[in-house]
């Protein structure tokens, strides 16, 4: 577990920008100041300032709440209904797996990036069909995860113990295939998250995402493009907390999964 | 040779299953289909007549099966229709703007191939060494930076500083050494650690050391059993690449200004224009599918075992 505590230390440290983001920011994210537009960093814009003279520090700490908190939102939708769908694949019979996992391979069969900006382009911006144009290819992942593990379950004795002993479907996945299965879809989950900041940013940048005035970390980068020969400074800092979350989120993916790797293997 | 057959049914519903889910997105899409086709063509000041029209002619007045009907039809015998804003075949445009794509697409997976390959084997070969773990840690950065963002640092640096390379447009080679090199940095990023992975398994499966003692040679176990162990996740990728190469043509050629498949996705999206937008996302979704059913059979061809257990 000594491994784990950098790595709960970053957690907490992304959770807390993204809770308390707001409150640490110099200046009002959108407050507008034209004489100090595109400036270097000083003591009043410590990042600087972008075009419209807004605080580019007090925007990248706003912008934690869209782009780390509808990140967080949406890989957990994908988990719920990935991890259900999977469950049920793996537990409702081969006719009723078939059939889910028809529709897993249906909608991986959309390239994620593809998909939510024709979701988003075709149903409008705002944040529900955003929602819903991140979550609706990401939950096939879990789905196969989860299925995959539970059919291997699904044979075990303990678990044709339980149906032969007359529990309820709702008790053995409970009790007999979620603990299994906890650990591997927490594993994917980081993953997911990693990917859907990748996703927001993404859309932000082709201007499908967030729309302004709320700052956003693709959307300020959509701003500081036109800007990269006067001051590609402005670029870098959202870039640069794009990098940062999702390196640290991999990583802690890729600590979790050696975790819990050795924790199978010890008896 | 069942599994075969069972391998085609699937394939044959997924695809019928993506035609669906690409129609019903765009069907209910909010406001009038037809409305939205007549202000497209015309202008906002379009009469209701021609609105009914419009409805008629692109069979959305009979419900939703009758609509679904009237839109695949044609496309099951190789017509994806007409642009709804000005009315050409879409086909001839989108072969041009593939055309463009291809290359770009090409140099991305070969620059990833060509970092990713000896990367892999240095790192597998070197396994636990700072090779190793510097190869894992490029890997990880490559695979957190934004696509975007790269090629926004690749243009600050050798377009606006260094000025050797054009920021922008298409025409010359040198157009395409910087968007191939923001999609093959992505390529390599996910392929070495891939690569890594299944070289390593490889090398360590349980069957080597009883072919060691039975006294087959190295090359043999090289050629005939950890080849094509490696294979698969490997192939398993470069069905999953194809995804990638797909999406990071969207950003590269909007960052980079370029015509292609991506620019064309994105303007049809802002233009309304459905049919062009349909027609993109399923043929996308098609050559997924397609290319993970070749994948599939070959999987059958290097190794007997797969689909023993339902897959």
């Amino acid at each position: 577990m000594r491994e784990l505590r950098p790595i709960f230390i970053i957690v907490v440290l992304l959770v807390g920008i993204t809770v308390f983001g707001p409150f640490l920011a110099p200046n009002d994210p959108t407050a507008i100041d034209i004489p100090n537009r595109l400036s270097a960093p000083s003591e009043v814009y410590p990042l600087g300032s972008d075009a419209m003279g807004r605080c580019i520090l007090s925007r990248l700490l706003y912008g934690a709440r869209w782009s780390l908190g509808l990140a967080f939102l949406v890989s957990t939708i994908g988990l719920i209904v990935g991890s259900l769908m999977g469950l049920l694949a793996a537990m409702g019979g081969r006719k009723i797996d078939w059939c889910i996992m028809r529709v897993t391979d249906i909608f991986l069969a959309f390239p994620d990036l593809v998909a939510a900006v024709v979701i988003v382009g075709v149903l409008g911006g705002g944040t529900n069909s955003l929602i819903l144009a991140l979550s609706v290819t990401s939950w096939t992942r879990y789905a196969r995860v989860a299925r995959g593990i539970g059919l291997g379950l699904s044979s075990r004795g303990y678990v044709i113990q339980a149906r032969l002993v007359g529990l309820s479907a709702f008790s053995i996945a409970r009790w007999h295939y979620m603990p299994t299965l906890t650990s591997s879809l927490v594993v994917v989950w980081t993953g997911m998250l990693a990917r859907a900041i990748l996703g927001i940013s993404a859309l932000g940048f082709l201007g499908f995402g967030v729309q302004p005035p709320t700052p956003e970390w693709g959307t300020m980068l959509l701003d500081a493009r036109i800007h990269i020969l006067s001051t590609p400074l402005q670029m870098i800092w959202p870039g640069m907390a794009v990098l940062l979350c999702v390196l640290t989120i991999n990583i802690t993916g890729d600590v979790l999964r050696d975790a819990l790797a050795k924790k199978e293997i010890r008896p | 040779m069942k599994k075969l057959f069972e391998i085609f049914l699937r394939a044959a519903v997924v695809l019928a299953g993506t035609a669906l889910v690409t129609f019903t997105l765009l069907w209910y899409a909010p406001g009038d289909p037809a409305a939205t086709i007549a202000v497209a063509r015309f202008d906002s000041t379009v009469s209701a007549e021609i609105v009914d029209k419009i409805r008629i002619e692109a069979g959305l007045d009979a419900g939703f099966w009758p609509a679904f009907r009237h839109w695949i039809g044609p496309i099951l015998v190789g017509d994806l229709g007409n642009s709804s804003v000005s009315g050409t075949p879409i086909w001839p445009e989108m072969r041009t703007v593939i055309a463009l794509t291809m290359p770009l697409a090409m140099l991305g997976m070969t620059i990833g191939l060509v970092i990713s390959i000896p990367l892999a084997i240095l790192a597998a070969c070197n396994q636990g060494t700072w090779i190793d773990r510097g190869a894992i840690a490029l890997a990880s950065l490559g695979a957190a930076i934004p696509g975007f963002w790269l090629a926004l640092l690749l243009i600050l640096v050798f377009a606006v500083k260094l000025s050797w390379l054009p920021a922008m447009g298409t025409g010359t080679a040198r157009h395409l050494i910087l968007p191939g090199l923001t999609l093959g940095l992505g390529v390599a990023a996910s392929l070495t650690r891939i690569l890594r992975s299944a070289l390593l398994e490889a090398r360590n499966a349980p069957f080597l050391p009883a072919f060691i003692r039975r006294g087959v040679g190295v090359h043999e176990r090289a050629l005939a059993h950890i080849t094509p162990h490696a294979a698969i996740p490997v192939l398993t990728v470069v069905g999953l690449e194809l995804a990638f190469l797909l999406e990071g043509a969207v950003m590269v050629e909007v960052v980079f200004a370029r015509p292609g498949i991506g620019n064309f996705l994105i303007q049809a999206i802002q233009a309304r224009d459905f049919p062009k937008v349909q027609a993109v996302v399923l043929l996308t979704a098609v050559l997924f599918v397609v290319v993970n059913l070749l994948i599939d059979i070959s999987y059958h061809l290097i190794d007997p075992r797969v689909g023993t257990q339902d897959a």
